[in-house]
């Protein structure tokens, strides 16, 4: 690549590293700084070095909000990916239904936050609620979601399940990239639709499925904050669906903890970029089998 | 030609001259306030009254549907240095601004004021405004917990109206008459009452019971609840899980228990003076208020909201003109007159503003019977996130069957934190 063509393509990506720089670095270190004071936006912050990440050791809601998204994290990532990678293989093919089944699965993804949780607070309403209504009707057990701690846990969860149009577009160009005629080798080959799959799809789907993966994970210790501010408080009492997010929002905005709440989400980010280096390191280890046995 | 454009010019000059003279006659303030569709209305209704009778001040009203919502705003544009010059504030919310040095103090402004003077207020209400020595922020209301009660059920179900001066026992007796299960589906149709398990439902119970909340109330270190406290809070339990006249869990996450009374399925709801304007929209059944059942001596807990003026206000003059505007007789009245407050001014709380015979509840005296015996709870810079916190802890008893001695040990192990580091 010569060196004006490195210009060009600085220059290009010029916009988005300000915009990164300006919206998400300048922040991210501001946070850090303030996760060092105790700060309440009124009177001046004081440093108070490492005081609010010791206090966060302490605190009990905390420990219970960090189980609470690592739980979250590791139950709803999984079923999401499952979720994206199953209807992109249902919905691959060009077709009037699939076309529409594709439109249908994206929708969720495309409605405010605030008004997709208000929705579910109807859904969910454990006498009322169409749920619950239809599974009384089918002689199931009927939830008592938002009473109990369980059933809150997985609404929330569930909440998350249909929002899941960005990696299902992503799941769908990937398994569009894989080709017919591999796919048909394979079979000539003798491999049944699970060996096609294990073999062929996967293999080739498996940098995108990463992506999904990654990008999910840190999505999901973002993603609980509507639902358990808005549908779920945080409860079912005491802290059953308290979250990171949610943590942070009262200490700050409630209780103008605003260096605390900071500190709280220094400890988010690195829990986040620690679950993605784990996540890259199985992923290369699993590449390499991969190799080796392929 | 050229003599019309330069008539237009004058004219296009005068009228930009003038516009500017008069848009610098006007101050133009704002007044967060939080509260639902109907208690804003009464806010606005008094904000334009207080429009209409000068034209120095312009208020400008900034409603907010939720309490959180109003100290999120307040707290980053007091950050971003444009705070609002007044808000409206509980007197149990108020105390994290005030030790925070973000509000202005009114006592001076009081002191020097012909329009207001402090002794024409409840003595009740202004107390919990006070910071350092200091009147803070001036109250609008000196409302109560009391009894609402649906006239037509206890009517059908054959039950004595609640008199006067009547006690726990007398209540939950009649909640239960009123509890019933017309459909024999085993769930109740009807429940006799309604309350949210939280601190200040249950604070007046226990001090009723002759017990105490936290170990020193001017300046309390935590809870401490005793065993009369311990006792009241029991029985409080009870009212779910062993009398059963409230609703479960489930049935007051499906329908809130303000909804539940106003559709006629609640014999009784103990809240505030807030919901008066939404249930004077009650058309269905005959409903009234009654004062809080006893255990013994008579007690309840004071509700009571002040306009509090910021410190970064740049409009100080202007905000207290206001002030004096809606803390007055005219706006008192106003508001009186919406159903939303009890008057913190003791000559309209006495008047027909706000005990008119023909505006419902018929009993409006019985905010007034009250006055003597309320209480409130400790002022303390940390109380919101105390509240949460025993809130949570006091609800899961609520519906779950708690023991209100392991409850109340459980309060004050997982306040002490916040309680140490509160300001007062």
């Amino acid at each position: 690549m010569g060196s004006a063509e490195r210009r060009i393509l600085w220059l290009m990506a010029a916009p988005f590293i300000v915009g990164v720089c300006g919206l998400v670095v300048l922040p991210a270190l501001g946070s850090l700084s303030m996760a060092l004071a105790e700060w309440d936006l009124v009177r001046s912050p004081r440093y108070v070095g490492l005081a609010n990440f010791r206090e966060l050791i302490e605190d009990p809601v905390f420990r219970i909000s960090l189980r609470n998204s690592l739980w979250y994290a590791v139950t709803a990532v999984p079923l999401r990916l499952v979720g994206a990678l199953g209807l992109a293989l249902l919905l691959h093919r060009r077709g009037r239904l699939q076309a529409a089944g594709r439109v249908t699965v994206l929708i969720p993804t495309v409605i405010p936050d605030a008004a997709y949780a208000l929705l579910w607070l109807w859904i969910l309403n454990p006498l009322y609620g169409p749920l619950n209504l239809a599974l009384g009707a089918a002689g199931l057990p009927t939830p008592a979601w938002f009473s109990q701690p369980a059933p809150t846990r997985w609404a929330v969860v569930l909440m998350g399940l249909f929002q899941l149009g960005e990696g299902f577009l992503i799941a769908l160009v990937a398994r569009r990239q894989v080709r017919e005629e591999l796919l048909e080798i394979a079979a000539i080959s003798g491999a049944g639709a699970w060996g096609r799959f294990i073999r062929v799809t996967l293999p080739v789907m498996a940098p995108a499925l990463l992506l999904i993966v990654a990008r999910d994970t840190i999505l999901s210790l973002q993603a609980t904050f509507a639902p358990a501010l808005i549908v779920t408080e945080g409860g079912p009492p005491p802290y059953s669906t308290t979250y990171l997010p949610l943590f942070a929002y009262r200490n700050a905005f409630e209780y103008l903890r605003y260096g605390y709440a900071s500190a709280s989400t220094v400890v988010m980010l690195a829990l986040t970029a620690s679950i993605l280096w784990l996540q890259y390191r199985l992923f290369l280890r699993w590449t390499a089998r991969v190799r080796r046995s392929g | 030609m050229r003599g019309s454009l330069v008539l237009v010019l004058v004219f296009v000059v005068m009228a930009v001259g003038c516009g500017a003279g008069s848009n610098d006659q006007v101050t133009r303030i704002t007044v967060m306030v939080a509260g639902d569709p109907e208690e804003v209305e009464a806010y606005r209704a008094v904000v334009d009254a207080f429009d209409r009778s000068q034209e120095e001040v312009d208020a400008e009203l900034l409603p907010f549907a939720e309490r959180d919502e109003l100290i999120l705003r307040l707290s980053t544009s007091i950050a971003g240095g444009q705070p609002p010059d007044l808000f409206l504030m509980n007197y149990r919310y108020y105390g994290q601004f005030a030790a925070r040095g973000a509000l202005e103090a009114v006592g001076p402004h009081l002191r020097d004021s012909a329009a207001l003077s402090s002794k024409d207020f409840f003595e009740t209400a202004m107390t919990p405004f006070e910071w350092d020595g200091e009147q803070m922020c001036l109250p609008q209301n000196v409302s109560s917990l009391v009894v609402y009660y649906n006239a037509d059920l206890f009517e059908t179900a054959g039950v004595a109206l609640p008199r006067d001066g009547w006690t726990w026992d007398e209540m939950v007796s009649a909640a239960d008459e009123l509890t019933r299960d017309d459909d024999g589906d085993g769930t109740p149709d009807v429940y006799g009452l309604g309350v949210d398990p939280e601190i200040v439902r249950i604070a007046p119970f226990v001090w009723s019971n002759g017990g105490s909340l936290v170990d020193d109330e001017a300046s309390p270190t935590g809870f401490a609840f005793d065993a009369p406290a311990v006792v009241a809070m029991q029985r409080f339990f009870d009212l779910r899980t062993v009398d059963g006249v409230t609703p479960t869990d489930a049935e007051a996450e499906a329908e809130d228990l303000e909804s539940r009374f106003l559709n006629g399925r609640l014999g009784m709801l103990m809240e505030s003076r807030r919901v008066v304007p939404t249930f004077r929209t009650i058309e269905a059944f005959v409903w009234d208020v009654a004062g809080l059942p006893s255990f013994g001596s008579p007690a309840s807990v004071l509700h009571s909201d002040a306009y509090c003026m910021t410190a970064g206000s740049d409009e100080k003059e202007a905000a207290w003109l206001f002030m004096e505007f809606v803390l007055g007789p005219e706006g008192q009245r106003i508001t009186a007159e919406a159903g939303r407050t009890v008057p913190s001014l003791r000559s309209i709380a006495e008047s027909r503003a706000f005990l008119d015979p023909d505006a419902d509840p018929a009993h409006a005296q019985v905010f007034l019977d009250q006055i003597p015996f309320l209480r409130a709870v400790p002022v303390v810079s940390t109380w919101p996130e105390i509240e949460d916190t025993a809130n949570g802890f006091l609800e899961e008893a609520y519906y779950g069957g708690g023991r209100a001695l392991e409850v109340a040990v459980e309060l004050a192990t997982q306040t002490r934190d916040q309680f140490a580091r509160a300001e007062r």
